[in-house]
């Protein structure tokens, strides 16, 4: 699953830091996050799409490894 | 969204300050049967078996306590250190807890298969013992080394 998060951080123009603290994790959980290491729960994904006021599909896509 | 079952952050440093020193205390004091005389105690006991002596369901056994009393300290102390939170537990934590904790009961059950095959008689029994807190111990070194790899990772980056 691809994400965009680094993107729509830099939109907001926030560190991994304020993030982490906004969507209640620890800063380490951004950045595997960020990195491509860590898919989130479904709970994770909505509070990130909250805090960036996106729709959830904006900030994650499924890549064609997801359906193996 | 987080795991169940853990203690509180605090317990984790109250854990490794007794299973520091019970641990030394045990290594000590095994190797070289120290059993110091004013911790012979006379204990209710079940399934006694005495060598050289009677089999009993229920009764009392005249016992040092020693290495009870440093194996109660260190489980005790290895399932703080273990599982209590992290300062800041999350999902993504939790799946490393998870993973490690798969990871230890592999390695250590790997080890014991091993001495099964390569270890016997008077030496087993030091297999036996070492196995009973191997698991945690594992389980500890694993996922501490993970999360602090996980920090340095994440200062690097940004």
């Amino acid at each position: 699953m691809k994400n965009n998060i680094k993107v729509e951080r830099a939109k907001k123009n926030i560190t991994q830091a304020d993030l982490a603290k906004l969507a209640k994790v620890s800063r380490q959980t951004i950045n595997a996050m960020e990195l491509g290491k860590y898919v989130p729960s479904t709970v994770l994904a909505l509070r990130l799409a909250h805090i960036f006021e996106v729709e959830i599909s904006e900030i994650f896509t499924l890549e064609d490894s997801d359906w193996d | 969204m987080t795991t169940k079952y853990l203690f509180p952050y605090k317990y984790k440093k109250i854990g490794w300050l007794i299973l520091v020193p019970s641990a030394i205390a045990g290594l000590v004091s095994l190797p070289v049967s120290y059993e110091p005389s004013f911790l012979n105690f006379n204990v209710p006991a079940i399934f006694i078996s005495e060598l050289f002596g009677d089999t009993k369901l229920v009764g009392m056994v005249n016992n040092n306590m020693l290495n009870d009393i440093v194996g109660l300290l260190i489980i005790i102390s290895s399932l703080l250190v273990a599982f209590s939170k992290e300062k800041s537990e999350d999902e993504y934590i939790s799946k490393i807890r998870l993973e490690s904790l798969v990871w230890a009961v592999y390695v250590n059950y790997g080890i014991l298969l091993l001495s099964f095959l390569i270890i016997y008689d008077g030496s087993f029994l030091w297999v036996m013992l070492f196995n009973m807190f191997t698991i945690l111990i594992f389980f500890i070194i694993r996922f501490n080394w993970q999360i602090s790899r996980l920090k340095k990772l994440t200062n690097y980056e940004e």
